[in-house]
């Protein structure tokens, strides 16, 4: 204890010798322990020479505003600046377009799951309408295979890869955003970039996310996607009438999700994940109309709501025919269970 | 540790510092370590797995085509004299028809007996061609309840059908007639999202892929090869 206060007189009047003296020696060898930090900085950073000018953001976007901030003269620049982008990533005339929310139009799917064959159509329409990566893959719908008589999604399979489906010993839940009605992933947000709309559809302004994926974590469906790379696209498979909040070219780092393809169904047309399902399973339509499909479909329907306990309130429903559907039947082997039971 | 640093090296510049830090500077601009994408190439799709027709293509009108030759049904059943009424098989015409319709196994529950360019209802109402529901609700109809509401098969086109045109699709679009359970179909490509793992409890975890971490051809050799 006591040795440190003695030497401190001594490096005192060490000290004021070394700065005052400007010796070559000290002068070379400080000036080496310089450059060599400086070239140190200079490698780390180094990895910047491959940055492409074009990805940085220009200062239009960086002080773009929030969706529901923006003015229709705000809006009208930022879609300009959407179709120039899309130009110059994809080499394709885009039109961006922004329906509103339809009056008294309330969103509802429903999905037959005595019909639905596991087929995947619905995956790659959903893909090749809303302009999802293709590498690395996002999808918005996933399908399980279910054990029968069973709704226990820990043990489902969504790799399923046989030559012919549907597997008479399994049914199939194709699962995607359930546009809850209590969203949790809207309520995790911590900027606001996600939010439901009047007709129930809830949305990301990809442009506001900030990509802290909390939503993903809250979401008991898993029906949010990252984009954890650029996303890539080959040009001629880009869809280019693209909505704002739903099927524009997403960019690296930001979340996504199905839109029930918002800019479809608020111009009267059906999903297209509906409109490829070769089964007829996929139902759509506004609740609010009690003519419609899905009101019908609710009012007399054995309908099951996918994890009703965490008090999602979804508005995507399952429902089951009076009988099994016919594919349970073996169809195939008819002949040979015939001989082997005969 | 305290009295041998003030003692002796306390002004002794660390040379080794400077030369790590330019060892370092150069490791780092050499780039040894190139990034590389675990991303490998987006998986092929085939088209039919994002076709909207329907499954079956079926003529809604009673032709038959021989050659090049389009008849009505009537054409040569006018000339053919019936003789068994509750016939089930078809002896030289019509013997690409396998009928494997449940415990329907007779040919005039669903033709007219005697005028084969209609289907027959109950009571032997003649049932237009291409109203082919009306005659599969004779017996299925809790389905055709469900059709005409909605909740059983396909629609297209548009849910608002004040802004455009809505296609119901009828029976036999998807179901064929003689063999009506719906056919088995080739599923399109499994997902390979970065976020899934190799399913644990799954024989062909070995033969699958699904992070295609590593494709087939780059460096290392295919999962396949593996068993």
């Amino acid at each position: 204890m006591s040795d440190p206060h003695a030497q401190r007189p001594e490096d005192k009047s060490a000290v004021p010798s070394d700065q005052t003296t400007w010796t070559r020696r000290r002068f070379l060898s400080r000036s080496v322990v310089a450059l060599a930090g400086m070239s140190a900085v200079a490698g780390a950073m180094s990895p910047l020479r491959h940055l492409d000018p074009q990805d940085l953001p220009s200062l239009d976007e960086f002080l773009q505003k929030h969706y529901k901030e923006m003015t229709p003269q705000d809006k009208e620049q930022v879609f300009a600046r959407i179709t120039q982008s899309v130009q110059t990533r994809f080499g394709v005339d885009a039109t961006v377009s922004d329906p509103p929310p339809l009056e008294d139009v309330e969103f509802v799917y429903g999905l037959n799951l005595s019909r639905c064959i596991g087929c995947r159509r619905c995956v790659h329409a959903c893909v090749e309408e809303n302009n999802q990566s293709r590498a690395p893959e996002i999808q918005y719908i996933r399908v399980l295979e279910m054990e029968k008589g069973s709704i226990n999604v820990e043990s489902s399979e969504h790799h399923y890869d046989p030559p012919l489906v549907p597997n008479p010993d399994k049914y199939y839940m194709p699962v995607q955003c359930h546009q809850c009605a209590k969203p949790p992933c809207v309520k995790v947000c911590p900027v606001e970039a996600t939010w439901q709309e009047p007709d129930g559809i809830t949305v990301i302004d990809y442009d506001w996310c900030i990509g802290c994926r909390y939503c993903e974590a809250a979401c008991p469906y898993w029906a949010r996607r990252f984009n954890f790379a650029e996303p890539q696209i080959p040009s001629e498979e880009l869809n280019p009438e693209v909505g704002y909040l739903s099927n524009r070219p997403r960019n690296k780092g930001v979340m996504e999700k199905c839109t029930f393809c918002l800019h479809r169904v608020r111009q009267g047309r059906l999903p297209a994940c509906l409109e490829v399902c070769p089964t007829g399973s996929r139902k759509f339509g506004n609740v609010r109309d009690p003519a419609s499909e899905v009101a019908y479909i609710l009012r007399h329907k054995r309908v099951y709501v996918l994890k009703e306990d965490v008090g999602t309130v979804p508005r995507f429903f399952y429902y089951f025919d009076e009988r099994g559907s016919r594919y349970r039947e073996p169809m195939v082997e008819k002949s040979g269970a015939q001989e082997g039971t005969g | 540790m305290s009295s041998s640093s003030a003692g002796g090296s306390q002004v002794r510049p660390a040379y080794w510092v400077a030369a790590v830090l330019v060892v370092t500077g150069a490791v780092l601009a050499s780039n040894p370590l190139p990034f590389r994408s675990p991303v490998s190439d987006a998986v092929p799709v085939p088209a039919s797995a994002t076709d909207t027709t329907p499954v079956r293509r079926p003529k809604l009108e009673p032709s038959y085509q021989v050659a090049v030759y389009t008849y009505r049904c009537s054409d040569c059943h006018a000339i053919i004299a019936q003789r068994n009424p509750e016939t089930y098989r078809a002896a030289t015409q019509h013997r690409e028809i396998q009928l494997e319709h449940g415990i329907n196994t007779s040919c005039f529950n669903c033709h007219h007996p005697s005028n084969r360019d209609v289907f027959v209802g109950d009571g032997g109402v003649e049932i237009p061609w291409n109203q082919p529901q009306l005659l599969c609700a004779k017996c299925h109809g809790p389905v055709y309840r469900d059709w005409q509401h909605g909740s059983h098969g396909r629609t297209n086109g548009h849910w608002d059908t004040s802004r455009g045109t809505q296609t119901r699709r009828r029976c036999i679009e998807c179901h064929d007639p003689h063999r009506p359970p719906f056919p088995g179909l080739p599923p399109a490509p499994a997902p390979h999202t970065l976020r899934v793992g190799v399913p644990a409890h799954s024989g062909h975890a070995a033969s699958h892929n699904p992070l295609r971490l590593e494709s087939v051809n780059r460096d290392l050799p295919p999962a396949s090869a593996a068993p």
